[in-house]
């Protein structure tokens, strides 16, 4: 158990910075997932911390060990591979004893930790087969065993579900949190898929082109992402953004306005190009936003095609005006918006619709930095009065 | 006008090939079996003489009356193949021919693992340019090497070309193994660093860092895991690098100053003693061919698809 | 359960010798280029020695006169080269061999050239065996690798057997064919002099025969050779565009003209390559099956004076490597367009 230090890590390559002055730092015991899209350099600070790869410049500690210039072997460091890696040409038992045959472990030391660590991932009774001789699964098992069985101090994972099926993964997801609880280990996991990490991790680490964008908890990132890139990679289906302008009464969009006071939000000033994200959870037909406490105004719209999720549908709205476009989950055009509601609820395609959004769920972003503004717009409640005349065109 | 009637028999058959598919693909099955049988008898023949000559007693072969075209042996006489070692310790010859490959091939395999580690599976400045050098190197033809190294394995003091300074005395080399191994080894280490070069870089990149993040050096890696699962292309550098040494000829012939088996003379030094001392032994000389061909018959036998897939590789670099 | 780990593993290694461990520890914190050229150097060492001193050495022992046992250098420059090429070496060598072919008298009557001359020069004796021998090697390997393609009942033992061939020693190959061609032990000159194709009497010490009998021998012991490489580029040919010929309505003899040797060139070049930079290296087969006084290669007036001329062998090695040279650069060019 031991707590893991990046500081000003740095990572180049000859034309490439893989990883940019990255400051991490994850607590002992801690489950932490290194999340982003592929080739955002998140695998290469995991090898960078395992000690496959060396940094350009900055500093490695592994608990209070500065580990920077020490091999992969010497820095008690476990990792399980996404290509799960085992060695083809040993049999289960020879390849979990691997390291500890390596550093001179006495033969019943390594039967003891050998059977503990195949009871942990239950491999029982299978220690002498080969690895082509079994399944995907009880490979990931025996990787993960290999690394349970050194004791490190760390255990780094590469997408190490990647390569397995949609069912055995959410399995194994379960089996990795179990396993975390077993051994309080600090445990450091590279994955591109944010689900997997929003569900494992107790902080989650967003890297996007080499750069550290966030690190928080997994509730903390989806609720008040620091940046648009966080905001857009965070949920599925990912946040609804919308740019438009600050005008003295609120929010100008190409398609509706939103009202608020831009004088009551810190960093906001009238003129500012900004980007509103709402996620589609937090938009409602205007038929069943009774109980919203901050709603906006209300913003006419059609649906366009609906996908039935079974515990929610997800709804493709057109604002008025905007015109028909290729619309898909993940590039909405401006003009479009992704709604989610109850599975129950009586819409249909292509009719008129009213939504609201709740504001205590809308996010500003500046535009340009694409910073994070506010997370909650509800700082100056504003009555309905206001809201319609914001919508006309506003004489305040 | 023959052909017009398609009456005679070849007209018929030739007419039957253009228009009959099934007619035609016999035809070219057999033309098959002819040409492959041609290649069959080509290849296996000279071996099938050296034999008759090898059980021929002497005195029928000076006669020369084979009976061509089969050439059956003049009776059997088995004793040519004891006699090949009775009158020169043939077997010594072999035996040096065995002790030169297989240093050679320790030395070879070594320094050729490490290179192919690094050729396969290292990115690094200069790699192109340094693989173009030593596949040129191994291109030039041992005889542009000879009067140097003879120099300096008859212990002659190596000079630094052009600067003239002397470097040191090396001992003397001739006559002992060290004096054909060294060369050997230059001269067939570039075949397997790129068979080795080919075989290590196909193991996933993975299982090197896994060796590496459970407790093994990158030379651990190497000799744990990359070695052992490129098995196969170790056999073929192995196998050929052996069957090279063995069939030398040009150093073979002239480190051991003469084709004694206590100056190292290998089994060229062995079989030009029958030419030179026993020149009218002629079953002799077959024996001791037929005896210095089987290690290597055997060895293509076992080991072909090693053979076949080291060849292609390492010439052809795929 | 991980506190053992960090104090376990320094006083296991402490238990080795703290020199060892330092080094270990040196190698590898070494950058990726380092380490390469750290391991690397074995390779530079064996071939700087082998290969490159020697080399250079040769070039500098020819400007030089040696002759074994006479008094020490003499700097000569280029003399020797000179010498080689204008004939005054010619003394040196074995036999009635040259380096250069002397006059080769055109008068007209056929043959054109004649042949007798062009024999007795290292220079062409060596081009000539190079070219005759790859050509039909090229010719006969292709033919093999044709039938080791298809798929048919003891292929492998098919494939054994021209293989093994490859497999022999030198000095038995060139025994095989001395003893073919003996007088008293042979048959062979019985059956092809009437032909004409071989000398009737002292077939061995024949300048024409003793060529032709190295390069039939060399066709013989290297056909399998060519027929791998060929076997290997016909093999990685994808069997489905034979099917577009077929449905294409492509007969067997278009199928080989329009994929199959098109496809099959590339691999062909490098064959043809390596094979001619090796059959340009003759020696032991033509020193075992007849001698170097009656066919002079370049390898062999190499040998026949390196004891005794050191400088002229030297200059003969050098003039050797260099027309090696000229095909290696072609072996060059070829990866360097490939991108190696």
């Amino acid at each position: 158990m031991a707590k893991v230090t990046l500081e000003h890590i740095t990572k180049r390559y000859e034309d490439v910075t893989a990883v940019d002055d990255m400051n991490l730092d994850l607590r002992d015991g801690e489950f932490v997932c290194l999340v982003g899209p592929s080739g955002c350099g998140k695998s290469t600070t995991m090898e960078m911390i395992a000690g496959l790869t060396k940094p350009t410049e900055g500093e490695v500690y592994i608990g209070d060990r500065n580990v920077t210039k020490l091999p992969p072997k010497d820095r008690g460091v476990a990792m399980v591979f996404q290509n799960i890696a085992l060695f083809p040409h040993m049999d289960v038992y020879d390849n979990i004893s691997f390291g500890l045959r390596l550093r001179d472990y006495d033969k019943e030391e390594i039967d003891r930790r050998v059977d503990n660590a195949a009871d942990i991932v239950q491999l029982e009774g299978m220690l002498d087969r080969m690895p082509d001789e079994m399944s995907g699964g009880q490979r990931q098992r025996v990787a993960i065993a290999r690394a349970i069985v050194r004791e490190p101090e760390v255990f780094l994972m590469d997408e190490p579900l990647a390569n397995l099926d949609a069912k055995l993964r959410v399995h194994m997801r379960t089996e990795l949190q179990r396993l975390h609880k077993e051994l309080d280990t600090t445990i450091v996991y590279v994955t591109h898929d944010q689900a997997e990490a929003m569900t494992m991790s107790d902080r989650i680490a967003v890297i996007d082109a080499g750069e550290l964008q966030q690190i928080d908890p997994p509730l903390t990132c989806y609720n008040s992402p620091e940046n648009l890139f966080v905001a857009g990679f965070i949920g599925s289906p990912s946040m609804n953004f919308v740019d438009g302008e600050v005008t003295q009464n609120g929010l100008e969009t190409e398609y509706f306005d939103v009202a608020l006071d831009p004088g009551t939000i810190d960093g906001l000033s009238v003129g500012q190009r900004v980007t509103m994200g709402i996620r589609p959870e937090d938009i409602y037909p205007v038929a069943v936003d009774e109980g919203l406490q901050y709603p906006t105004n209300r913003i006419p719209a059609r649906t366009d095609v609906m996908e039935p999720m079974g515990d929610e549908i997800f709804v493709y709205l057109l604002l008025e005006g905007a015109q028909e476009a290729t619309m898909g989950t993940e590039s909405r055009g401006s003009g479009q918006l992704l709604m989610s509601v109850d599975p129950d609820s009586d819409i249909q395609e292509d009719e008129e619709v009213n939504i609201v959004l709740d504001r205590s769920k809308v996010h500003l972003f500046d535009t340009t930095s694409g910073e994070a503004i506010t997370h909650d717009i509800t700082t100056t409640p504003v009555t309905e009065g206001r809201a319609e005349r914001g919508e006309t065109g506003g004489d305040a | 006008m023959a052909s017009e009637t398609s009456d005679g028999p070849l007209a018929r058959w030739t007419q039957g090939v253009i228009e009959d598919t099934e007619q035609r693909n016999r035809l070219y099955r057999s033309l098959f079996y002819v040409v492959t049988l041609f290649f069959l008898v080509t290849t296996l023949f000279p071996f099938y003489w050296l034999l008759v000559l090898a059980l021929t007693p002497n005195s029928l072969i000076r006669q020369g009356n084979w009976d061509l075209p089969f050439l059956r042996p003049q009776g059997f006489n088995w004793e040519a193949f004891v006699e090949v070692f009775q009158q020169i310790p043939f077997h010594l010859y072999v035996f040096n021919s065995f002790v030169l490959a297989l240093i050679t091939t320790v030395i070879v395999l070594f320094i050729a693992s490490l290179a192919g580690y690094v050729f396969g599976r290292l990115e690094f400045p200069g790699r192109g340019v340094l693989m173009l050098g030593i596949l040129a190197i191994s291109y030039f033809p041992p005889a542009a090497f000879l009067v140097p190294l003879f120099e300096a394995f008859t212990g002659n003091v190596v000079v630094l070309p052009f600067v003239g300074v002397e470097l040191f005395k090396p001992p003397r080399l001739v006559n002992t193994p060290g004096a054909m191994v060294l060369p050997f080894s230059a001269l067939f280490l570039p075949l397997s660093i790129f068979i080795l070069t080919t075989f290590y870089g196909q193991i996933p990149e993975g299982l090197e860092d896994a060796a590496r993040v459970e407790g093994t050096t990158r030379l651990g890696a190497l000799f744990r895991v990359i070695i052992p699962l490129s098995a196969p292309g170790v056999a073929t550098a192995s196998v050929l690098t052996f069957i090279a040494v063995y069939n030398e000829y040009f150093f073979s012939s002239i480190m051991a100053l003469s084709n004694q088996p206590e100056q190292w003379s290998p089994l060229v030094g062995g079989i030009l003693s029958y030419q030179t001392q026993y020149t009218t032994s002629f079953n002799l000389m077959a024996a001791a061919s037929v005896i210095g061909v089987l290690p290597v018959v055997i060895l293509v036998v076992v080991a072909q698809e090693r053979i076949v897939s080291g060849l292609t590789a390492g010439a052809l670099k795929e | 359960m991980s506190a053992e780990e960090p104090e376990s593993a320094p006083t296991r290694e402490s238990r080795k010798s703290g020199a060892l461990v330092s080094a270990v520890r040196w190698m590898e914190n070494l950058g990726e280029t380092g380490f390469a050229y750290l391991l690397l150097t074995p390779v530079f060492i064996l071939l700087g020695a082998i290969a490159l001193y020697p080399l250079l050495r040769t070039f500098e022992l020819s400007l030089y006169t040696n002759v074994i046992g006479v008094g020490d250098a003499e700097w000569v420059g280029f003399e020797h080269y000179v010498d080689l090429f204008t004939g005054e070496a010619d003394s040196n060598f074995p036999g009635t061999t040259q380096f250069l072919w002397g006059d080769v008298t055109v008068n007209g009557e056929f043959p054109f050239v004649h042949v007798e001359r062009l024999l007795r020069s290292a220079l062409a004796v060596t081009l000539i065996f190079t070219v005759v021998s790859v050509f039909f090697e090229t010719l006969i390997g292709f033919g093999q690798a044709l039938v080791l393609d298809q798929d048919f009942y003891g292929r492998r033992w098919v494939r054994v057997a021209i293989i093994i061939p490859w497999a022999i020693p030198i000095v038995i190959q060139g025994m095989i064919f001395f003893l073919m061609f003996h007088p008293s032990a042979g048959f062979a000159t019985d059956i092809l002099a009437p032909y004409g194709i071989v000398a009737e009497t002292n077939t061995l010490n024949d300048p024409a025969s003793g060529l032709l009998l190295a390069i039939v021998a060399d066709i013989w012991k290297t056909s399998a050779f060519m027929a791998l490489l060929i076997l290997a580029g016909l093999q990685s040919i994808d069997r489905s565009l034979y099917d577009v010929a077929k449905v294409a309505g492509a007969s067997r003899w278009q199928q080989f003209r329009l994929i199959t040797f098109p496809l099959i060139l590339p691999t062909l070049g490098v064959a043809v390559l390596f094979r001619t930079i090796d059959a340009m290296r003759i020696y032991g087969l033509i020193d075992i099956s007849s001698s170097c006084s009656v066919v002079p290669s370049l390898s062999c007036m190499v040998v026949s004076t390196f004891t005794t001329q050191r400088g002229l062998s030297s200059a003969v090695a050098f003039v050797t490597a260099g027309v090696i040279a000229i095909a290696v650069l072609g072996v060059i060019y070829q990866q360097y367009r490939e991108g190696f």
